[in-house]
């Protein structure tokens, strides 16, 4: 349950950088596993390498992603933000494999691990062992979401950001500065799904094909959520963590792969506009 | 002139396991084997781009009827020793009849949810062939699919079934003229265009979308089932969410909707990287790169150079 | 005079110009060189590598230069085809080292007949290949490797033998590990030790817990991990975060260099495990030493596996074929192969029966105080089977 929780977090961390970014950019970013990985892989070599404290290495993860992710922001994802989503789909498609295959040439196959004092360290209570880094994902993933929330509803970018998402047009009318917005926004989805490598990585291990399935998981959550609808998104992904969670100990843990996609059909096959029907807006 | 150059490729391909005998005498079984890839990855290809291309609905999928027609020609030929064209027709029906299940509940959705929604589909595809031990025998595989034969023809050689693969990418090259081609072919572009006026003109979107889709599993199952029986084994690692992204490279850096871009796109990608040797990873980074280069600045593929060329 | 200095020089040249003009043995590896299974190849060309320049620096074989080709089988069988054609067709290979993984054994085995060229696998471990090669139809594919029927009926027997009386299986979900499970599915039943269930995990994942959970729910006395190091150090840490107790029996590389590399901030977390192999390092400590100096990692098993089928098998062979006929071709060294006979490879002895099998030593290894020993040596022959 607690593990259902856990892997729920993860996946509603990079999902509603994903939504974010379909909902104020209307990008469809099949690379965002990629900045996870890569997340993770910075991680590492500010934990193991460099030896810096866990804190600062799970916040080094994060600021060297913005970075990447304003570079990447500024050559690829602005050749393609005015084309159809089909050609963004299929571009950043291309760049997940792209990065994922220079990751194994420069980072070599072999996983590493990232074992830290809390993950290590077990909490022991009436019989529920659990490792202490999951109950920080938790705690770290709530606050996230509960600062993510507090920054799009009062501060000025986040509500820009939440015009932008509802019509995009006008905003440019009455002043808002588009660009800036979405390159914020771009910045805020990269250093979520590199925060959640972070508090992730200790647990599982790391290795360059890590994002390829949570990219496909993340898009079922934000599909199922309702295209754009970051709580949508962070919903589906808590039911998807869960589902698989209790699915794999209790019916099959071979299939539990299959099951993101198996909630979203079933989602989509009963509300065709995902869980939240269409809404306007992040 | 051209009709001349266009007798002599033809000629060409068709006595092709003679000329590279004569070429290259030592590497010429290697070289035909290249040369059966092409052709059956250009067949799929092309039936990938009836769907992508024609009707314009950018299905992530393909590689599931790919897979439903491989298994069901392995389990057929393997278990209950049906004959070759038998199985391979039976394959294609399969993948037919799975399309048409799932396309209708599928093309219900959205663009953006029909994409992943299929991505879905192949991914669970892929986990069940995996998994369903029983029938797939999964990560074991399927062995001893025996080598087809055509009544008392056996295609035993690697030139005979060079021909029957050459055979085959004749086929659907017919069938994808025939089916873009004409009313049937203006009707599909219709609904990819503009599907408000297309349907306000009488032509019901989701039933051309559905026939594309469904005509498209089917020639990609019968596909597999010659895949298979050239190989005589069958994993499930041949039909994995990656066949997509082959199939899109091709079809976009070929030239998505048009007959000469997909071929010239399937014989660079598959022939190409064998002559180059690269590393595999790094002819990965490449495609990717070059996928990349080609979606952004010349989305029409080589076809649209080539077009642009002859002007 | 000088007359005679100058035909005599011209001559000393043309004989050793002839000689250099001998071509090198070419030797053909295949293995998974991208795809999930990356780890595999990378591991098998080094090893390739290191054993080719170790063999020429000694001046090769009975003079003849050794010259590595590799190709990449992805471990599926249609790529295996695909390798095997490239390394005959356009590397023009002598001999193939390979596969290492049974999918794609099993696919490049017609092919390697088709084409006439002897197969060495040094690590394919599905019964089936044992039952094809040889005898069995194939004279081209030898294998130096044992297989799951071999080492689970030994296995299983030792288990037993420890008191344990019943267990679960938890297997890779890939050939390997469902060829594994069905061995030990029937190997249990013969050393009447109880099989409570049976678990497969995708390679590569590193989520645990759910199927931990299972396994605390079965409850079993001990369990069966058919696993990689890769994977069993995420998996051995969750187990422990678990509280599990039971005894953990592994067959992959779970008791190896590799897996304590990876958990070396805290060594003692596979204390008890006993790993049914049939390598480990310090069978050979000078080739361990050379490995870990070249890549800075400890030494791998498919690498050293490929290594030592090269040095050990093939290149015994090749002399074999050089002292009688005067040349190592396909048809030569194929029958050469046939009549190794080493008695003292760091496997141990290399023989090939008329099923093309060798019958190597399993060893039983434990983890203990974070450090790897070996238990147990125990030989294998066909009587095992019974």
């Amino acid at each position: 349950m607690l593990h259902g929780l856990t892997l729920g977090s993860m996946y509603a961390l990079v999902a509603a950088g994903l939504a974010l970014m379909l909902g104020v950019a209307r990008l469809i970013n099949f690379a965002h596993g990629e900045f996870f990985m890569l997340g993770a892989y910075v991680f590492w070599f500010g934990y193991s390498e460099l030896g810096l404290p866990y804190p600062v290495a799970a916040l080094l993860a994060p600021a060297v992603m913005v970075a990447f992710g304003i570079a990447y922001q500024r050559t690829v994802i602005r050749a393609i933000l005015p084309r159809s989503w089909h050609v963004q789909l299929i571009a950043t498609l291309a760049t997940s494999i792209v990065l994922t295959n220079l990751a194994i040439i420069v980072l070599g196959t072999q996983p590493k691990e990232v074992p830290t004092a809390l993950s290590s360290r077990i909490l022991d209570v009436a019989g529920l062992r659990v490792a202490w880094q999951r109950l920080l994902v938790l705690a770290a993933s709530l606050a996230i979401f509960w600062g993510l929330h507090w920054f799009v509803g009062r501060t000025r970018t986040g509500r820009a950001m939440r015009a932008m998402s509802q019509n995009r047009e006008a905003c440019a009318v009455v002043g808002v500065d588009v660009q800036w917005t979405a390159m914020v926004t771009f910045a805020i989805s990269a250093a979520l799904a590199a925060i959640a490598a972070a508090l992730v990585s200790p647990l599982f291990n790391i290795f360059p094909d890590m994002g390829t399935t949570l990219t496909l998981k993340a898009f079922a959550a934000v599909v199922a959520g309702g295209f754009g609808y970051v709580n949508g998104a962070i919903a589906a992904s808590f039911l998807i963590g869960l589902t698989e969670a209790l699915a794999g100990s209790y019916i099959s843990y071979a299939y539990k792969d299959a099951i993101a996609f198996v909630i979203m059909i079933a989602v989509l096959l009963w509300r065709p506009q995902g869980l939240f029907g269409r809404r306007i807006g992040i | 002139m051209r009709r001349v150059g266009w007798l002599v490729l033809g000629v060409a391909i068709l006595a092709a396991p003679w000329l590279v005998a004569a070429v290259v005498p030592r590497q010429q079984r290697y070289v035909l084997h290249v040369l059966i890839f092409t052709a059956l990855f250009a067949a799929l290809a092309l039936s990938y781009d009836l769907v992508v291309g024609h009707v314009g609905s950018l299905s992530l999928g393909h590689p599931a009827f790919f897979g439903v027609g491989a298994y069901t020609a392995a389990i057929l030929a393997t278990q209950a020793r049906w004959s070759f064209l038998t199985d391979v027709f039976a394959a294609g029906l399969a993948a037919a009849v799975v399309a048409a299940l799932v396309g209708v509940p599928l093309f219900r959705l959205a663009e953006h949810a029909f994409a992943v929604g299929t991505l879905g589909l192949a991914l669970v595809a892929s986990v069940v062939a995996n998994n369903w031990v029983q029938v797939t025998r999964g990560p074991l595989c399927i062995t001893g699919i025996p080598k087809p034969a055509l009544g008392p023809l056996a295609v035993a050689t690697l030139p005979a079934f060079y021909w029957l693969a050459l055979a085959a990418l004749i086929v659907v090259v017919s069938l994808y003229r025939g089916l873009t081609t004409f009313r049937l072919g203006r009707a599909f572009h219709a609904v990819r265009d503009n599907e408000p006026l297309a349907a306000s003109a009488g032509i019901d979107p989701l039933k051309y979308r559905l026939l594309a889709f469904t005509i498209a599993a089917g020639l990609a199952g019968a596909v597999g089932a010659l895949y298979v029986h050239y190989l005589s084994v069958m994993c499930p690692e041949e039909m994995t969410v990656a066949l997509t992204v082959n199939l899109l490279v091709i079809v976009f850096l070929g030239g998505v909707g048009s007959l000469r871009g997909v071929l010239v796109g399937a014989v660079l990608f598959t022939a190409l990287p064998e002559v180059l040797r690269l590393a595999p990873t790094w002819r990965l980074v490449i495609y990717g790169g070059l996928l990349l280069l080609v979606v952004i600045r010349s989305p029409g593929g080589i076809e649209s150079l080539l077009r642009r060329a002859s002007r | 005079m000088r007359l005679a200095l100058t035909l005599a020089t011209l001559l000393l040249m043309a004989v050793s110009a002839g000689a250099q003009a001998t071509p090198p043995i070419r030797i053909g590896f295949a293995s998974a060189m991208s795809g999930p299974a990356a780890i595999t190849g990378e591991g098998v060309r080094w090893g390739a590598t290191l054993a080719v320049e170790e063999i020429n620096a000694k001046g090769g074989v009975m003079g003849r230069k050794l010259e590595a080709f590799f190709a990449d089988n992805k471990a599926q069988p249609g790529e295996a085809v695909s390798a095997v054609r490239k390394l005959v067709d356009v590397d023009q290979v002598d001999v193939i080292i390979g596969q290492t993984h049974s999918g794609a054994c099993l696919g490049a085995m017609p092919v390697v007949k088709e084409l006439g060229v002897p197969m060495v696998i040094e690590a394919c471990s599905h019964p089936q290949i044992r039952a094809l090669s040889g005898k069995g139809g194939n004279e081209w594919t030898f294998r130096v490797a044992l297989d799951d029927e071999i080492m689970a009926y030994t296995f299983a027997r030792y288990m037993a033998r420890q008191g344990v009386k019943s267990s679960s299986i938890l297997a890779m979900n890939n050939d390997f590990g469902r060829g594994a499970a069905d061995a030990y599915d029937a190997a249990f039943k013969k050393a009447n030790v109880k099989l409570l269930s049976t678990e497969f995990f995708d390679p590569g994942q590193p989520d645990y817990r759910p199927v931990l959970t299972r396994l605390k729910r079965a409850n079993p006395e001990a369990i069966l991990a058919v696993i990689l190091a890769s994977d069993g150090a995420p998996f051995m840490r969750q187990f422990r975060e678990l509280g599990l107790t039971q005894r953990v029996f592994s067959r992959g590389s779970l008791g190896s260099a590799e897996f304590l590399y990876q958990v070396r901030d805290n060594p003692k977390i596979g204390d008890g495990v006993i790993e049914a192999s049939y390598w480990i390092t310090g069978l050979d400590p000078e080739w361990d030493k050379k490995w870990t100096e070249r890549y800075k990692v400890p030494p791998r098993i498919h690498g050293s596996l490929a290594a030592i089928t090269l040095k050990w098998a093939v290149v015994p062979a090749l002399e074999i074929a050089l002292k009688k006929h005067g040349k190592a071709d396909r048809q030569t060294i194929r029958a050469a192969l046939e009549e190794v006979d080493v008695k003292d490879s760091p496997l141990g002895p290399i023989k090939f029966d008329a099923n093309h099998q060798a019958w190597i030593n399993m060893i039983l290894i434990e983890i203990r105080d974070g450090q790897l020993r070996i238990l147990e040596k125990l030989p294998t022959s066909p009587a095992l089977l019974n």
